[in-house]
């Protein structure tokens, strides 16, 4: 099965320049969990509700004054929608993830692929996935 | 098999009256997505980073200010130490929720059962419970 059969296409994104307020707010609205945060069409990272608690909330930052941009993990780890979802679960059990940004073959924007989606393709591969992520987020 | 065969029994926890910074703070440091909020052994309500990034931050909320009471969610499920980890997968799955609290029969908090627990034990049953997980993308 193939990544784009499974995946959540998602549209919404924040820019870089947005405060961290403002993502949470969209996170609140949207019911995500995540936002790619992209310029001129260009995924630049992820911010995620754990980033703002954490790296915000925990380090006693104010949300107004702390961008998106200063937050965000650059290093997101990326997966083509044409390719196979069991090579999508190999990425996410080698990095010890639960989500991957979808592009298309022109590197733009296509969606996120987690784990819950994993399950309704693969029991399997999604249990694959929780028992390698070593960081225990109960 | 039994939950408190697969349960996590570090509980992470933290008091009601603790400010949303301090619960952010210990999240980040133990490495863990929530916190059981705890007061005299008992076991009041369950507060999230997600929480504190929407229920606080999102709306404005001064996170020094703010006590853990005010967003926590005080409906936890809860199960037994000594059901059966089908009977926990069931209650995830019925209510869409990826972790349940695990009390022993005079109702002290004993661990925490999530979908990572179940997944070492079943990998069908945690399947079955992403799979009915209100969808956090």
């Amino acid at each position: 099965m193939k990544i784009y059969e499974l995946m959540t296409p998602k549209i919404e994104s924040i820019s870089p320049d947005a405060t961290t307020k403002e993502a949470a707010r969209k996170m609140h609205d949207l019911h995500i969990g995540a936002l790619p945060v992209v310029r001129d069409g260009q995924l630049l990272g992820i911010i995620t509700d754990r980033d703002i608690c954490c790296r915000v909330v925990a380090t006693g930052r104010d949300a107004v004054m702390t961008k998106v941009s200063e937050v965000m993990v650059k290093e997101v780890t990326v997966c083509f929608d044409d390719q196979d979802v069991d090579e999508a679960a190999r990425l996410m059990a080698d990095h010890h993830i639960r989500r991957l940004a979808v592009l298309k073959r022109d590197n733009s924007m296509a969606g996120f692929l987690s784990v819950d989606d994993l399950a309704r393709s693969s029991h399997d591969l999604a249990s694959d996935v929780l028992q390698a992520t070593t960081a225990r987020l109960h | 098999m039994k939950v408190q065969d697969i349960m996590t029994r570090q509980i992470a926890s933290v008091t009601p009256r603790a400010s949303l910074r301090q619960a952010a703070r210990k999240m980040s440091e133990q490495g863990v997505g929530s916190l059981l909020v705890v007061e005299d052994d008992r076991l009041l309500g369950i507060i999230t980073d997600r929480d504190i990034a929407c229920h606080a931050v999102a709306l404005g909320r001064d996170a020094n200010e703010t006590e853990v009471q005010k967003v926590m969610t005080r409906d936890v499920a809860t199960c037994f130490d000594d059901q059966d980890v089908t009977d926990a997968a069931h209650l995830m799955k019925d209510r869409q929720i990826r972790r349940v609290a695990v009390l022993s029969h005079d109702n002290k908090l004993t661990g925490l059962l999530s979908v990572d627990d179940l997944a070492r034990s079943s990998r069908d049953l945690a399947g079955d419970v992403l799979e009915a997980a209100r969808p956090i993308h």
